[in-house]
């Protein structure tokens, strides 16, 4: 299971960040992208020592801050709940078809790029062509 | 190219960055290293008692902050009473 999968099911969930500096905050995650940059919302955030607190009503971390993120047990099996169900689903929605669109796929993406760009920046005319 | 994915669904021992020491299942990982532990405790070690186990849960750990990912062998590691052993703790990496 990806990481990435566990946080984007993870979205309205409570959850636990704790960033690089130690610095933790307690909050629902309201989005969160690919770099794991993530908002939440209705925030508790403590300071290093833990020693103060303070609550925000939103907030944003960048994703390179984080060290680790804590969430609900229950989101492992609501993941892979909705794994089995989507790759049921994918089994079912193949079948006699695949093999059609696949061939019609297959050489566009093979095949050289439009828009020429393998002739263009290639080897030069020599001089003054 | 080196994988995690032989980790997968074993108990694993994540040593991090600021010297914490979890110990979890690995559910699964990314190309970042980014790992998820489902059953995770963290094992804090002293010199004075002995080691504290505390649970939590399901994490997410940024592969940035690893250091160190290693199986644990489930039989050794049952046999050996964690309350008797006392080491020092791990030391965060300073930069």
């Amino acid at each position: 299971m990806l990481p990435l999968s566990l946080l984007n099911a993870a979205q309205n969930k409570p959850m636990l960040v704790e960033l690089k500096n130690g610095e933790t905050f307690n909050g629902h995650l309201v989005n969160c992208d690919n770099f794991m940059n993530i908002t939440l919302r209705e925030v508790y955030q403590t300071n290093t020592e833990g020693d103060r607190f303070w609550k925000l009503k939103e907030c944003y971390i960048r994703g390179s801050t984080i060290k680790y993120l804590r969430v609900p047990d229950t989101l492992l099996d609501a993941v892979k709940e909705e794994q089995n169900r989507a790759r049921d689903a994918g089994r079912g929605a193949r079948g006699a078809f695949v093999s059609g669109n696949r061939g019609r796929g297959a050489p566009a993406r093979g095949g050289r790029g439009g828009r020429g760009g393998p002739m263009r920046g290639g080897r030069g005319r020599g001089r003054g062509a | 190219m080196s994988s995690l994915q032989g980790y997968v669904d074993r108990r694993v021992i994540l040593i991090l960055q600021d010297g914490r020491v979890i110990v979890g299942v690995m559910v699964g990982f990314d190309q970042k290293s980014n790992v998820v532990l489902s059953e995770s405790k963290e094992r804090v070690y002293s010199m004075d008692e002995g080691v504290e186990e505390i649970p939590l849960g399901l994490y997410l750990v940024k592969g940035d902050m690893i250091v160190l990912i290693g199986e644990l062998d489930d039989a050794v590691d049952q046999a050996v009473d964690l309350g008797t052993i006392h080491a020092e703790p791990i030391p965060p990496i300073r930069y």
